[in-house]
């Protein structure tokens, strides 16, 4: 993120919300302890986790991960939700309420922000598209910043390059850092296995299908959290 | 009996076919590719798994996508439908090879009549009259000239896989040849994988009158009449009836019988079909024999009453057929009329939308296969086949009253369709009176025809 647009947003944020700018810098504060200590450790947990929600509350801050709706740990009697494959990259696949789907997006984007040791100001740029999953913050709603480029991240999805047997590889771990074209696992199609890849750079969520499982053509396999703030820099 | 079928196919057979394992107790999967996932036997289905890409070479023309979807979803069995690779006996090898049975001709069947040029000499060494073609496949445009110069121009220059009157090409001079030969080849190439041609004499003002046999493992076989299939565009068959006008009782029935003897001594097995060419004297010419289930089939599903999928699902499920040639009894006349997405004014271009408003009509014979609904989007990734339209009555009159009913009351609206050619054949002296030939609609032109039908 160019450095001018971080004042700006900073700046926008200041007008906008009446708070003293002590309490920011407390928010401000909070947000590195989140981005460097606890979005990392949440990322790889829910990875492993056969769960489909991590929450955290911690200083007042309150961090919720989320998987896919309709992305399902068991192999059903229809092999994928069709509602869940129509949108297998980009926003819907994120799913659920927009609470949750703003959560997911900053857990991806506070450790963005945190592995490149940028700390505050970085963050306060990806914040106000953040609003959602915290209960309060500097700048609260993405509605006020509007712009397309501070949707830095999206959640794509690896998926199935073929009808066959599912099994992930050593790429597939939550928290794992990938870049686009990386090998996430395989789909064996009658003994030929195909390479299951990563849809673009980021961060490994989470698979979401077992390892072993029937899968078909299309169907949402690893949930990658690609942060294009990184590549930007 | 299978416990549960994949249905490797589209369109309104993959519903069909649906329905045949509904009726059956068998449970079914139908595979399907990313264009068709709002198709209506993927909505219908109980279970459904995407197979791959719109593009049907990676997906219905796969064999490994097909074979895996038939493993992961525990079928038994798949279902090949038509086109694709309904009559490929490397695919049906290799379901096979994979404990899976392929609903059609066993492989070795299917290998012994996968060449049309061979099981032309095939059959008429069991005593069918064949039509005059080519020894063995082109090799390239010499010998083309050479066996067309043999058999007498004009000839037909022919795929030897698939059908539906892809590749094909009658030609009258070696020039026409020589330029025809490449489109053929192409032609063939995209549509079936396979450019392999041969050559058969054409026959003029030719009418094209089909047997349709079913042979058991055991070796019993029966007919179940025949079905005309004359009134075409382009090798295209849009119409299709039976009994055939062309043909009296006595030689349609010696015809019929003719045909079961010749493939049950030549070894065939399952559902079948051998099309002949009637001359203008009657004398029929086998042309080939197509291995599946037929676009046609409810002809004769109208005339004698049986589930023609149901049956070939039992013959290669290994159970014997059941019944005699005295028990099938067709009774009265059916007419099929193919409703497909093309635009008859304008050289019938294929059409593609969604479709705003659908009405299938009903009342006394009158059946309507079709994967339609308000809503759904034709994808124009595959043909045009939209739905058959079939009256039945008692007798052809009546049939053909029926029909034009039908055609009035069916509603498709979002996309162009072929309606109006049905309605201006029904129109037709030619037609009416049973005299069509093969070369009806193309020796004025679709458009002509048309605006011959709209004058008063």
């Amino acid at each position: 993120m160019p450095q001018d647009r971080k004042a700006a947003a900073t700046d926008r944020a200041t007008e906008h919300d009446a708070s003293p700018t002590a309490d920011h810098t407390a928010d401000h504060a909070g947000i590195d302890r989140l981005v460097e200590g606890l979005v990392p450790a949440l990322i790889a947990k829910l990875g492993t986790l056969n769960v489909g929600e991590l929450e955290v509350r911690q200083d007042g801050w309150r961090i919720r991960l989320q998987r896919p709706a309709g992305a399902p740990n068991t192999h059903g009697r229809r092999l994928a939700d069709r509602a869940g494959q129509r949108s297998h990259v980009g926003q819907e696949s994120l799913g659920g309420p927009t609470g949750a789907r703003g959560s997911t997006q900053m857990a991806a984007a506070a450790h963005a922000g945190g592995s490149n040791g940028s700390g505050g100001p970085s963050l306060a740029a990806v914040g106000p598209g953040m609003g959602a999953a915290t209960d309060h913050g500097p700048a609260g709603s993405s509605d006020r910043d509007g712009g397309e480029d501070r949707r830095t991240v999206r959640g794509p999805m690896a998926t199935s390059p073929a009808v066959g047997v599912f099994q992930p590889g050593s790429k597939a771990v939550g928290g794992t850092r990938v870049r686009a074209g990386d090998r996430l696992g395989v789909v064996d199609m009658l003994g030929i296995p195909q390479d299951v890849l990563a849809p673009a750079d980021g961060i490994v969520v989470g698979v979401i299908v077992d390892a072993g499982t029937a899968v078909e053509y299309g169907q949402e396999l690893v949930l990658i959290e690609a942060v294009a703030a990184i590549e930007a820099r | 009996m299978f416990h549960k079928i994949l249905i490797a196919n589209r369109g309104e057979i993959a519903l069909r076919i649906l329905r045949a394992c509904r009726t059956m107790g068998i449970e079914a999967v139908v595979a399907y590719s990313e264009a068709d996932r709002e198709s209506l036997a993927v909505l219908l289905a109980d279970e459904a798994i995407c197979i791959g890409p719109a593009d049907a070479r990676r997906s219905y023309l796969s064999a490994p996508a097909i074979i895996s979807a038939a493993i992961v979803t525990g079928c038994d069995a798949v279902h090949p439908g038509y086109g694709f690779l309904s009559e490929d006996e490397t695919f049906a090898e290799v379901v096979g090879a994979h404990d899976l049975t392929f609903i059609g001709p066993p492989p070795a069947v299917l290998d012994r009549f996968a060449s049309k040029e061979g099981t032309r000499r095939l059959l008429g060494g069991y005593g069918l009259p064949t039509i005059p073609g080519s020894v063995g496949m082109l090799r390239d445009d010499e010998h083309a000239l050479e066996e067309a110069e043999r058999i007498g121009y004009p000839v037909l220059i022919k795929p030897s896989a698939g059908g539906g009157g892809k590749g094909m090409r009658m030609v009258r001079t070696p020039r026409e040849l020589e330029s025809a030969i490449k489109v053929c080849r192409s032609e063939a190439k995209s549509a079936f994988g396979d450019d392999s041609l041969y050559l058969e004499k054409w026959l003029e003002d030719n009418r094209h009158v089909e047997v349709q046999v079913a042979v058991d493992r055991f070796g019993h076989g029966v007919h179940m009449g025949e079905r005309d299939c004359s009134v075409q565009r382009r090798h295209q068959k849009i119409l299709e009836e039976g009994p055939t006008p062309a043909l009296s009782a006595a030689a349609r029935a010696e015809l019929c019988e003719r045909a079961v003897q010749a493939v049950v001594a030549a070894g065939y097995e399952n559902v079948g079909t051998l099309e002949f060419l009637v001359d203008p004297s009657g004398e029929p010419w086998f042309i080939e024999i197509n291995c599946r289930i037929q676009v046609e089939h409810p002809v004769t599903e109208m005339l004698t009453g049986i589930d023609m999928v149901a049956t070939q699902i039992r013959i290669a499920a290994g159970e014997p057929l059941g019944f005699n040639q005295s028990d099938i009894q067709p009774r009265g006349h059916a007419i099929e009329f193919r409703i497909n997405a093309e635009d008859p004014a304008h050289e019938f271009r294929p059409s593609a939308g969604v479709i705003e408003r659908y009405h299938a009509p009903g009342g006394p014979g009158i059946r309507m296969d079709s994967h339609l609904y308000p809503g759904y989007e034709v994808p124009p990734y595959y043909d045009s086949l939209l739905g058959k339209l079939v009256a039945w009555g008692p007798d052809r009159a009546t049939a053909i009253e029926r029909g034009r009913a039908a055609l009035d009351e069916l509603v498709v609206e979002g996309l162009t369709t072929n309606v109006e050619i049905h309605k201006a054949l029904l129109g037709n002296e030619t037609f009416l009176e049973g005299r069509m030939t093969t070369n009806l609609l193309d020796r004025v032109g679709s458009a002509a025809f048309l605006a011959a039908a709209a004058r008063p």
